[in-house]
């Protein structure tokens, strides 16, 4: 029974070590800006500063990204992480924008070789 | 079938908020993009993003029956929103992917048949040229034998000309000498004449000194006494009559191309048949020794005339001896 009690005793001090330590690193876990930083690289290699409503996601994304930083850096862990969320998706948003734009061009241009192609051998 | 529902969604949320509150601006935002991304292109193309616009969509209408004016649901509604506008770009994206191949495809048919055409169309002209290639070769072999035909044409013409000129030439010098010798002819047929003149003159003259010599219609006649040729009844030649002859025969052959014809002629006495026969063998004795003095025996022919054609009156000696005669006529 004593040899019992001694086992319960050192499982309840582990327990209660990993569950501060959890507790601890809960409180301090640092915002995840990963998602929208890549986001908005990528954005920015997909050529959305050269579209304009892509360009504009993009500021936006950048924006949110540096608010989510300065509620974190307030405390406002949640509205930091909602703020996140939108600037990773308007991030994502100026990605599809611009490759959409650059989809249209080639289509259009395509279209066009082909009326072209056409209009010279009537 | 998601805008269906999408409407039922925004339908009871309508119905809720009727009753309760006013939607913030990013919900109002966020189901206008869906709305807007669900009737485009975006359920056929990009049907997955356009459930997870979906899905974003119904959290925040969750969080804005919770809580209708909270951060979360203003949050929600704008990743909503964004998530709808992505959906729609993705939508329109492939479209324009779709709208870009179709147009490559268009194009890449449309360049086969021009490649298509073009080689009709070149192998056409390539035929084209051909026959036009054939015609011309075929116009310069015409051309050609036309040019070498003209050739052979002027040259045989220069050659029949170069004939032609020889052969006026020759006929000219032909001509010249045929009327060279025409010229000689008369002059030498006028000379013979002239000569063959003479000579009968000559002969006539010689004659004369032998014998009775008589310009005649028939001729020149030359008559001979019988009584000097032949003894009375014969007709051999005495050998007195044969130096008279060899002189006549003599004087004759200067004439040889006259023709000579040898009469002999009786007279009355006797029978008709026997002076006939005796004239005609006197007339051959003659003509005889005259082709054998040397005249042409084709020239000279001799004919018995009997007692028909005297020359004086038989009823004296002297008429009857001058009957008995033979007569050289030498034809014109």
């Amino acid at each position: 029974m004593k040899h019992v009690s001694k086992i319960g005793i050192m499982v309840f001090a582990v327990a209660a070590v990993a569950t501060a330590i959890v507790a601890g690193c809960a409180a301090n876990v640092p915002l995840r800006t990963e998602a929208s930083t890549s986001g908005i690289r990528a954005a920015e290699e997909a050529g959305a500063a050269k579209v304009p409503q892509a360009s504009l996601h993009l500021q936006l994304a950048k924006e949110e990204l540096e608010l989510a930083k300065g509620l974190a850096a307030k405390g406002e862990k949640e509205q930091a992480a909602s703020m996140l969320l939108r600037a990773e998706a308007d991030a994502e948003l100026a990605v599809v924008l611009s490759r959409e734009d650059a989809e249209r061009s080639e289509a259009q241009a395509a279209v066009a070789r082909v009326r072209q192609l056409r209009q010279d051998n009537q | 079938m998601k805008t269906m529902q999408f409407l039922i969604l925004v339908t009871f949320v309508a119905l809720v908020a009727g009753c309760a509150t006013v939607a913030p601006n990013e919900l109002v935002n966020a189901r206008s993009a869906y709305r807007n991304a669900s009737e485009g292109p975006a359920e056929q193309l990009a049907p997955a993003e356009l459930h997870k616009a979906h899905e974003a969509l119904v959290l925040a209408e969750q969080s804005f029956q919770k809580d209708p004016n909270s951060h979360k649901t203003k949050n929600l509604a704008y990743i909503a929103q964004r998530k709808s506008e992505q959906a729609g770009a993705l939508g329109a994206m492939a479209a324009d992917k779709a709208s870009k191949d179709k147009a490559n495809a268009d194009f890449q048919k449309k360049q086969t048949e021009i490649v298509k055409q073009g080689k009709q169309d070149l192998s056409e002209s390539e035929q084209r040229t051909a026959a036009a290639q054939a015609e011309l070769d075929k116009s310069a072999a015409i051309k050609a034998s036309k040019e070498k035909s003209d050739a052979e044409l002027a040259a045989s013409k220069e050659k029949s000309d170069a004939e032609l000129a020889a052969v006026r030439a020759s006929k000219e010098k032909s001509d010249a000498e045929l009327q060279r010798q025409q010229a000689e002819a008369v002059k030498q047929g006028k000379q013979d004449l002239s000569d063959s003149e003479q000579r009968t003159a000559d002969a006539r003259a010689e004659l004369a000194k032998l014998a009775a010599v008589k310009e005649e219609e028939r001729g020149l006649v030359v008559t001979l006494s019988g009584g000097v040729l032949f003894r009375s009844a014969k007709s051999d030649l005495l050998s007195s009559a044969q130096v008279k002859l060899d002189q006549v025969a003599k004087a004759l052959l200067a004439i040889r191309a006259r023709n000579l014809i040898v009469e002999g002629h009786t007279d009355s006495q006797g029978s008709e048949s026997y002076n006939q026969d005796l004239s005609q063998r006197r007339a051959d004795t003659v003509r005889d020794y005259l082709v054998q003095r040397g005249y042409p025996a084709d020239r000279i022919q001799a004919r018995g005339k009997g007692k028909g054609s005297p020359i004086a009156d038989n009823a004296s000696p002297e008429g009857r001896a001058n009957n008995r005669r033979v007569e050289i006529v030498i034809e014109r």
